[in-house]
């Protein structure tokens, strides 16, 4: 999926749905991961993972679909993990506080006991 | 009727006759060959008598065109001088013969040969002379004709008996030829006992024979011309075009009715009677751009002067009426046939009034929709709409429109005349309709109805007035015809445009009525998408400065300033927030703030942070208490996350440096910048509010001293451009570090301006910056912070 300045890629395995982000999430770019994020929570995998690896920029925004994302989860028993990040993307977390209420794995493949 | 001189060009003249038909003749010559002298004959006439009867019967041929008169009086004329019996024969059309003339002594006997000839007759190819003369076109001569000869070529014995009963005895049959044709036959009979013809007598009924042979074919052909004339007449009369035949002199030789219509009198004859140069005064002729058209380049004057010109089109106004039209003037020559010079010039007028009205309107009601379009600055439109208007529509054009208190506010006006359109503004604006005036704008404003007055009467102009000097400015402008037309929005009149004309020019009619409507309610819609336009503008601004406080406080000793950019359009209210206010005595709470998207609904939701941080720090809580009370109630907000971050600053001035409280909600910490450059941040994250729980708020303490800055801003400032390109937080500390010796008006100037270059295409988040310099003792000089340099800024 694209959007003017993010790219979204989707893998699904076994046990998990994988969405890789690549560009910039922003007020403009949000909607393309918000439907994303609706698709893959209709695939019912055990595991969603957000890959922020490849993600330039995130701000409020972004954050807070990930946070509904997270809300959701919560809610369906699907369970959400994201990658660190690069470092404006932790520096967002840690400013914030959010990486506290989410899960955060080193790599998208991680396996979660 | 011809009235001829011998031996003279007959010329067939018309003139106009009054009866029915209106039958116009133009002059017409026609060569009748007569030679000049009349009384040379191919041989000498031997007597006075020959003489005498070829003149009178000269006289009798030319005194009518009616054939069966003249024939007749010439055979009457030969009988008895020359003849017992004279027959005059013509050739019919489908070739048969046929007798118009019979003339005798004894009327008995020219009855009766009629009634033969009826009963029998002639064969064009029999043997009669009569008959082989025509055929031949060579006289016969029988000086003695005997009943053998009588009877072989009698049409039947019934002929021949009457032949021989009669006494025939001698004849002389002539052609009537004429031109080249064989037109019939004279034919002279001696009876009985009378003289037989000789070769003398035959030369006289030949020169005879051939002056009634021209004047039958003149005749005729002057027959089959008003037999075409008449055919032509009633075509051209009865056509649709006006048309008008020029002489040279200008006179007027024909018109059709329509003509006579066009150019304003009762019927063609009136019209050919006038003087040359009386007709054309009675109107205004104009070309398209409205130039005054001079006679000289009507296509007829034109094509007098030797030019070929092209189709005209004429704006044509009757002075007298002041009624309009456009017609489409072609002048076509009609040549002399001998001289080749031009005698006529036929002018055909194309009345394409309608056709050009409806394609003046499309192009005028396009401008003006463009126009109207093109811009959210409706007073500056209507005066340009006006303008169009002028002198198109109408001499002077006025746009009023209702305002908000009920009174009624010109906007635009504008007059062809400049020094008219002074009189008209100050006419406007000195005598200002209002909603109860029983006449003009405020009648169409409150009833919605378009008014026409097509004729004003200076009763009528004095009945109005108000004052003398009113309705001596009204008499000065002059007008002649007015319309007000309605301005109608959505659901009610919102103004009204008037058009008037004045004296120089044409009544304003119905179709400039049903124009000018069309163009009110195209104005309408225009203005009242306009005033929505300012007004959503307006309630933007209005909101955005309740978000924000209308001035800072002045804190003592300390030096306040703030810019704030937000992004998206005019129209869109904005996502950050920041405030500054004496919580208690000498106690000031700083915040600023971050809400997540833009529009009404985050509006709403920075409304409701800053108010409630304000009732929180007023009735006392710290600022980690405010915070979870703000994020208790962005928690209780119905459908949606929330999110929002905050930065909390309490400040407590004392003798030389203020104390410092800091809170983070998920905020860029708030730099302090020392004047040496020194950059340090404060506070410890906080986790931001409204979306997560439980949330986990902390408390720091710094001081703030004297040269000392402190800054708040929000990530608009760090996050603005693309990612890479971004200031991003060391970027701006390294910014602060480098402008800390400068005004704190510089200061803010070099990083919003740092921003905004880097943002390029478009601000990603609003650009909000609250800063606090201590000052060197003393009060600082607080005061109105300007809110982003003025008005907040379009985006880039």
């Amino acid at each position: 999926m694209q959007g003017e300045h993010l790219q979204i890629d989707v893998r699904r395995e076994q046990d998990r749905i994988v969405l890789r982000l690549h560009g910039e999430l922003d007020l403009a770019s949000a909607p393309l991961l918000q439907g994303a994020i609706e698709s893959a929570e209709a695939e019912d995998a055990t595991l969603m993972v957000l890959d922020l690896d490849d993600l330039e920029f995130i701000d409020s925004t972004g954050l807070r679909i990930i946070l509904a994302a997270h809300e959701h989860s919560q809610e369906s028993g699907q369970m959400l993990a994201l990658t660190r990040g690069s470092q404006q993307v932790q520096r967002l977390m840690s400013i914030t506080r959010a990486g506290e209420h989410l899960r955060i794995i080193q790599s998208p493949d991680e396996q979660l006991v | 009727m011809c009235t001829p001189t011998p031996g003279a060009i007959l010329s067939l003249t018309g003139a106009a006759t009054a009866d029915a038909t209106a039958t116009i003749m133009a002059p017409c010559a026609f060569d009748v060959e007569t030679e000049g002298d009349p009384i040379s004959v191919n041989t000498e006439p031997v007597n006075d008598a020959a003489v005498e009867l070829l003149l009178e019967a000269g006289v009798a041929l030319a005194a009518s065109l009616d054939l069966t008169t003249t024939m007749g009086q010439v055979a009457r004329l030969t009988v008895p001088r020359l003849a017992d019996v004279c027959v005059i024969d013509l050739l019919d059309e489908d070739g048969s013969i046929r007798d118009v003339a019979v003339a005798a002594a004894e009327e008995t006997i020219a009855r009766d040969l009629e009634e033969m000839r009826s009963r029998h007759p002639l064969d064009p190819e029999g043997e009669h002379p009569v008959a082989r003369v025509i055929h031949s076109g060579e006289p016969v001569l029988l000086p003695e004709m005997t009943n053998q000869l009588l009877s072989s070529f009698a049409q039947g014995s019934e002929h021949a008996r009457f032949m021989i009963d009669h006494g025939y005895r001698s004849a002389a049959v002539a052609p009537l030829l004429a031109r080249g044709r064989t037109l019939g036959a004279i034919s002279t009979l001696r009876l009985g006992d009378g003289r037989a013809y000789g070769s003398e007598d035959m030369d006289l009924v030949c020169e005879l024979a051939r002056r009634a042979a021209l004047a039958i074919d003149n005749a005729r052909l002057f027959s089959r011309l008003r037999g075409v004339e008449q055919r032509l007449e009633a075509i051209l009369v009865n056509l649709a075009e006006a048309i008008t035949v020029m002489d040279e002199h200008g006179q007027m030789v024909f018109a059709n009715q329509a003509a006579a219509d066009l150019l304003g009198a009762g019927t063609p004859d009136q019209l050919m009677s006038a003087q040359p140069g009386t007709i054309m005064p009675r109107f205004q002729v104009l070309d398209e751009q409205g130039n005054e058209l001079a006679l000289a380049s009507m296509p007829s004057r034109r094509l007098f002067a030797g030019e070929s010109p092209q189709p005209l089109l004429v704006r044509n106004i009757v002075r007298a009426t002041g009624e309009e039209r456009w017609l489409v003037v072609r002048s076509s020559p009609v040549f002399d046939p001998e001289t080749k010079r031009i005698v006529y010039a036929v002018n055909v007028f194309e009345n394409i009034t309608e056709v050009k009205r409806v394609q003046l309107n499309e192009s005028f009601m396009a401008e003006a929709s463009r126009m109207l379009a093109s811009s959210m600055d409706y007073a500056e439109t209507l005066q340009q709409v006006a303008r169009l208007a002028v002198p198109r529509l109408a001499d002077w054009c006025a746009v009023d429109v209702l305002n908000e208190r009920g009174e009624i506010e010109l906007v635009a006006v504008h007059h062809a005349d400049p020094a008219k359109l002074a009189m008209a503004e100050r006419l406007d604006r000195r005598y200002r309709p209002t909603l109860d005036d029983p006449t003009g704008v405020a009648e169409v404003l409150r009833t919605g109805q378009a008014r026409i007055f097509t004729d004003i009467k200076p009763d009528a102009l004095a009945a109005y007035a108000h004052d003398d000097e009113h309705l001596e400015l009204l008499r000065m402008i002059g007008p002649q015809s007015v319309i007000i037309v309605p301005m109608i929005g959505a659901t009610k009149t919102i103004g009204t445009i008037t058009l008037v004309s004045s004296e120089s020019s044409r009544r304003l009619s119905s179709a400039d009525l049903a124009l000018g409507e069309r163009l009110a309610r195209r104005a309408g819609t225009a203005v009242e998408r306009a005033r929505l336009y300012t007004e959503r503008s307006r309630i933007a601004h209005i909101l955005e400065r309740s978000l924000l406080p209308e001035s800072l406080p002045e804190v003592p000793g300390a030096e306040i300033r703030a810019r704030y950019s937000p992004t998206g359009e005019v129209n869109e209210v904005g996502g950050d927030f920041y405030d500054l206010f004496e919580c208690r005595p000498g106690c000031w709470m700083l915040a600023i703030g971050d809400v997540c998207g833009k529009g009404p609904s985050a509006a709403g939701v920075t409304a409701l942070a800053r108010h409630t941080l304000r009732a929180a720090a007023l009735s006392g809580q710290s600022p980690v208490e405010m915070l979870h009370t703000l994020h208790r109630a962005l928690r209780l907000q119905p459908a949606g996350a929330d999110l929002c971050t905050v930065c909390l600053v309490l400040m407590t001035p004392g003798l030389d440096h203020a104390r410092l409280t800091v809170s983070l909600a998920g905020h860029q910490p708030p730099l302090l910048i020392d004047r040496d450059g020194t950059v340090v941040s404060l506070g410890e994250p906080g986790t931001l509010l409204g979306v997560v729980d439980p949330i986990d708020l902390l408390e720091s303490d710094a001081e703030l001293h004297v040269d000392q800055t402190l800054l708040l801003y929000t990530d608009g400032v760090t996050e603005a451009g693309r990612a890479g390109r971004q200031l991003g937080e060391q970027g701006l500390r390294g910014l602060c570090a480098q402008t800390a010796h400068l005004t704190l008006d510089e200061l803010l100037e070099h990083i919003e301006h740092a921003a905004l270059e880097r943002a390029g295409g478009g601000l990603r988040d609003d650009v909000a910056l609250l800063a606090v310099r201590l000052g060197r003792g003393g009060p600082g000089s607080g005061g109105p912070a300007p809110r982003g340099a003025g008005e907040p800024r379009e985006a880039h």
